[in-house]
């Protein structure tokens, strides 16, 4: 933002009534709303335009021959999509993204907490290291778990040369493999975040606090873990949002028994051919999620970032 | 049949041009003509004029059908018409789903430069097909036959002129009129095979035959199903006695009952029936023949079988898209891949069985004497084709499926 020139006289009056007399010039208004612009435009074409597209089609229905038809609007799509058939494929997925949530932040913590306070010179190399994975597709690195763990994979077969164990044991295909995947996958997005919360910490305030007789813990626990609060609920949500609605994670590493709610979504708009259907579905998981996300939001703001 | 390139070619370009001229058409309507009424229709006038102004000693090779040329020839069969190809032609099919040199030899043979593009599963390739309701800018593609009759009744299909493809006389007797696209016009068939189940004998000892195979709790954890609902269903249906086609609610509340007891031994609905059974994750797995075949590649003794109680028979096509650029390439591609060596060459290549009876006597021995990819007529008859359902009837499935599945 350029500096403008204090208005005339402003030397005669207090400077809070300065700053609340002070008006922007028309041109830095403009400059303003020229740089706002890409980031609506983009908000509107690709969040919002697809998301009234979704909606759109989820209130319509198919004709005889399976064709798209809006001719008569209806809620029987989100009627059907509440069936409690689906409830187990809906748990399974709340199920998965709490747990991946909660692991990313309990690993994820640790990690950026000693970059930022012990990285020194290097942090910026430890910071390239966290996002290095992001060098090679996330599909080539779930394949790369698969080959790990199913039964004749690295893992097993490692543990049955060192005589561990004598039949492999079933880590692919299961709940294990997905949260393990998962939370591989989701851990770089909890890190970020939750470093630059800590790396801005004021460090004076935990020496004050250890100079007030406080503990390491009681340190940790009362200044360092409310401030930088904000970061771990932001990792929080980068991971449980993406989370909820993950499907190749699940589909690659899962098994019969780990179906997720994203599947039976992709088995609508597929083989099913029902994409009305498949949008209600979509619609109602992204309602869903973004409710109890405000919800969680109030209310730690309330309780914890106030 | 051989490619002509000199003189027919530029004159047949000649007339095409005066023609959409005369008729102020152009290419591109002339293309939407021959979706409307045939090639050999459309294109009629156009061979007609390149046979009046040949002159006998122009080029005497321009031997096209026209009705005055059918009437001075009466005693002889009536010769292929044989308009010249397009430059390209655009193919849409599976990864190694050809021999590799197919492609080679048809550039080879007919001049004509092909683009060939791979689809990882079928429904890519059928959202892509569909994405402008006429090919998304391909000429030929790989349908399951179950899509023929929804496709066709979508405008995404050109009715086929069979004129250009004298090779449909080399398919066997079962496959000249399947029922998901009588007279075959608008595909012609690929490759067929069967699903039945394999299993690895290391593993799983014994000879098994019968799909409650696939509801033995010693199987558990190591038991695969394929992730298509449509097959799964069937194996039930096989079970009960029930049409796999079936599209009562009665019967289909059945066959889910029977699946939800068998899900707790499953380990997964697998997409990679081929990589999981070789991998040692799989022990027993329902699978298709040509997967199969591909498995024993990796690990030869690996077993599969076609259930007694019946089983499913599937098979692709071929077929030409409405908005196909090269119409008359993709005909030859299609006439091309019923030639009797392709076909076999095909066959050999990838283990599934193609429906050209002239090609049988090239096949690989081990392939076709292989009752397991060529089941004799006694096995052949309980096969049972899956039929396209309407969407009100494939609902029904969905939601069973879905239901299962969560």
């Amino acid at each position: 933002m350029a500096t403008t020139a204090a208005p005339a006289g402003a030397g005669t009056t207090s400077p809070v009534a300065a700053v609340a007399e002070y008006r922007r010039p028309l041109i830095d208004r403009i400059a303003g709303l020229a740089l706002i612009l890409p980031g609506v435009l983009w908000l509107a074409i690709f969040f919002l335009l697809p998301l009234a597209i979704i909606l759109v089609v989820s209130l319509g229905s198919r004709d005889a021959a399976g064709h798209l038809t809006l001719a008569q609007p209806n809620l029987n799509n989100y009627i059907e999509a509440t069936r409690p058939a689906y409830l187990p494929a809906f748990a399974n997925s709340l199920r998965y993204s709490a747990i991946t949530t909660l692991l990313s932040l309990a690993i994820g913590y640790p990690i950026a907490y000693w970059i930022s306070r012990y990285g020194g010179r290097r942090k910026v190399l430890l910071l390239i290291l966290v996002m290095l994975p992001f060098w090679t597709s996330y599909l080539i690195r779930t394949y790369a778990w698969m080959i790990i763990l199913r039964d004749n994979g690295v893992l097993n077969s490692g543990l049955q040369a060192v005589g561990l164990i004598d039949e492999p044991i079933a880590l692919l295909n299961t709940d294990f493999s997905v949260i393990l995947g998962m939370t591989y996958g989701f851990l770089p997005f909890a890190i970020l975040p939750m470093y630059v919360s800590i790396d801005r910490l004021d460090q004076h305030l935990v020496e004050a606090a250890r100079d007030l007789y406080a503990s390491g813990s009681r340190a940790f626990l009362h200044v360092t873990l409310p401030i930088t609060m904000p970061g771990i609920v932001a990792a929080a949500l980068l991971t449980f949002i993406p989370a909820i609605g993950d499907y190749v994670t699940p589909d690659l590493l899962g098994g019969a028994q780990t179906t997720t709610i994203a599947k039976i979504i992709q088995v609508l708009f597929t083989s099913g051919r029902n994409w009305p259907y498949g949008s209600a579905l979509g619609f109602l998981l992204m309602v869903v999620t973004l409710a109890g996300t405000l919800v969680a939001l109030r209310t730690l703001r309330r309780e914890v970032l106030a | 049949m051989t490619y002509e390139p000199s003189a027919p070619s530029s004159r047949v370009e000649i007339e095409l041009n005066r023609y959409l001229a005369e008729q102020r058409m152009t290419r591109r309507d002339l293309l939407a003509r021959i979706a409307e009424i045939g090639a050999v229709a459309a294109l009629a006038p156009i061979v007609a004029a390149c046979q009046a102004s040949t002159s006998p000693s122009a080029a005497p090779s321009v031997n096209a059908a026209t009705p005055s040329a059918a009437a001075s020839t009466a005693p002889t069969p009536q010769p292929t018409p044989q308009p010249t190809p397009e430059s390209d032609l655009f193919v849409y099919n599976w990864d190694g789903y050809i021999a590799p040199d197919t492609v080679a030899k048809f550039q080879k043979k007919y001049n004509v430069k092909v683009k060939y593009d791979k689809f990882p599963d079928a429904d890519t390739q059928m959202t892509k097909i569909r994405s402008d309701s006429k090919g998304g800018g391909y000429d030929v593609t790989y349908p399951a036959s179950t899509e023929i009759s929804g496709l066709a009744k979508d405008g995404v299909l050109l009715q086929l002129d069979q004129s250009l493809i004298p090779n449909l006389k080399n398919l066997a007797p079962d496959f000249t009129n399947p029922d998901y696209d009588p007279g075959n016009k608008y595909s012609v068939p690929n490759y067929w095979w069967t699903t039945g189940f394999a299993w690895d004998p290391a593993r799983v000892p014994g000879d098994l035959s019968s799909w409650t195979a696939l509801w033995d709790a010693s199987h558990k954890g190591h038991l695969g199903m394929l992730d298509d609902q449509r097959e799964v269903f069937a194996v039930a249906g096989f079970r009960l006695g029930l049409s796999p086609n079936t599209t009562s609610e009665a019967d289909l509340d059945q066959m889910l009952a029977l699946l939800k007891q068998q899900k707790p031994l499953v380990r997964k609905y697998t997409e990679d029936d081929i990589g999981d059974m070789t991998s040692g994750q799989l022990w027993i797995s329902h699978a298709w023949s040509g997967d199969w075949y591909q498995m024993i590649a990796d690990k030869p003794k690996i077993k599969y079988v076609v259930p007694p109680e019946g089983a499913v028979r599937g098979n692709d096509t071929l077929v030409i898209l409405s908005g196909a650029k090269h119409p008359i390439a993709a005909h030859l591609w299609l006439n091309f891949n019923l030639d009797a060596e392709v076909s076999a060459a095909n066959t050999n290549a990838i283990g599934y069985m193609g429906p050209n009876a002239a090609a049988q006597s090239l096949i690989d021995p081990a392939i076709v004497n292989d009752v397991r990819l060529n089941p004799p007529a006694a096995v052949r008859e309980k096969l049972v084709e899956l039929l396209f359902l309407a969407p009100a009837d494939l609902d029904k499935y969905t939601s069973r499926w879905n239901e299962l599945r969560a």
